[in-house]
């Protein structure tokens, strides 16, 4: 179980530290469930991605984190849209 | 028809180079132009924007970009701007270019933009000073918007496209938190849009929202963020018949 109330700080504490630190994440969503904190989005490589985690598992240490991070696709669209 | 490949957010730094390439590399055959919605960087430091110069030099297609928060967080956006330049990327901030297809000239103009939030649920020029300046500079972003789209309805654009970073409408937000609304665009940015007409708003910033928005005056607005579109770029034909003046379906448009 989290430990209420200093999760809150911590997460936002870490959305900073994201932000400045080597992978730049804005774009990622921490949130607060109760008995764990999910991690949420899209970061640009798989580099980041376990510098993202790294990150995470660092500064939530003794929480439980669930992690839905994937890596932006990168393939060419298969079609066009026409914008009629 | 005119054909558009936008992407933005694509956050590059030294372990992504050629990451984007090779599809990149097939957009001669696909696209006339390929814009950028900024945040191409994460810190916005030179050395990031050599590996953006890298990835889009040399390109079978112009290039045309506006720079993101992120590009500015190293606080160096003019060497983040030359180097993308440097590598043939046009980079616009209150301005717009003609681009020259096989379908006629496309007219971009360009701003990073800024917050403040949408209409009914924004920030206004009241009160402290710091509060003052967050909404006169959006309003400085979306005037230089709109003068540039201006200029460009006397350049014999077959097509106008307005290229920002920050969102111009709360549609393509949909799936941010509510609260961080006025963090993402500003309704003074699709103000501007509508004003001067366009046939189509790109911008990038919300990694959460959705593509496909539009503006009260019923200009189509694209969220091209790489993660929304979970591509490299997405592509936009435009048929030439949505920024001109008059019509049933183009109301609000001039």
């Amino acid at each position: 179980m989290n430990a209420p109330p200093d999760v809150e700080y911590r997460i936002a504490h870490l959305k900073e530290r994201l932000a400045a630190e080597e992978t730049g994440d804005l774009g990622i969503r921490i949130e607060n469930r109760g008995s764990s904190v999910t991690v949420i989005g899209t970061v640009p490589t798989a580099h980041s991605r376990a510098a993202l985690m790294d990150t995470v598992n660092e500064e939530l240490a003794g929480l439980t984190v669930h992690f839905d991070v994937v890596v932006a696709e990168c393939a060419a669209p298969d079609h066009p849209e026409e914008v009629i | 028809m005119i054909r558009v490949a936008a992407v933005g957010d694509i956050h590059m730094g030294p372990d992504s180079q050629g990451v984007l390439r090779p599809a990149f590399e097939t957009l001669g055959d696909c696209a006339d132009l390929l814009l950028l919605a900024g945040d191409l960087t994460r810190h916005g430091t030179p050395d990031e924007a050599r590996v953006v110069a890298r990835e889009v030099a040399g390109l079978p297609v112009p290039v045309v970009a506006v720079l993101g928060n992120h590009d500015h967080h190293d606080e160096r956006p003019d060497e983040v701007t030359a180097v993308l330049r440097e590598a043939g990327v046009q980079v616009l901030e209150g301005e717009g270019t003609v681009v020259e297809t096989g379908g006629g000239r496309v007219g971009v103009a360009g701003t990073k933009g800024f917050g403040g939030g949408f209409a009914g649920r924004s920030g206004g020029e009241f009160g402290e000073p710091l509060m003052k300046e967050f909404i006169r500079y959006t309003r400085r972003c979306a005037d230089g918007l709109r003068t540039a789209l201006e200029e460009l309805a006397g350049q014999e654009c077959a097509e106008r496209v307005a290229l920002t970073h920050f969102a111009p409408v709360p549609d393509t937000l949909a799936g941010e938190p509510l609260e961080i609304y006025p963090f993402l665009g500003s309704y003074l940015l699709a103000e501007a849009i509508d004003a001067a007409g366009a046939g189509l708003a790109v911008h990038g910033h919300a990694h959460a929202g959705t593509e496909h928005g539009m503006t009260s005056g019923g200009v189509p607005v694209r969220n091209v963020a790489q993660p929304v579109i979970r591509k490299a770029f997405n592509i936009y034909h435009l048929h030439g018949d949505r920024s001109g003046s008059g019509g049933t379906s183009a109301v609000g448009r001039r």
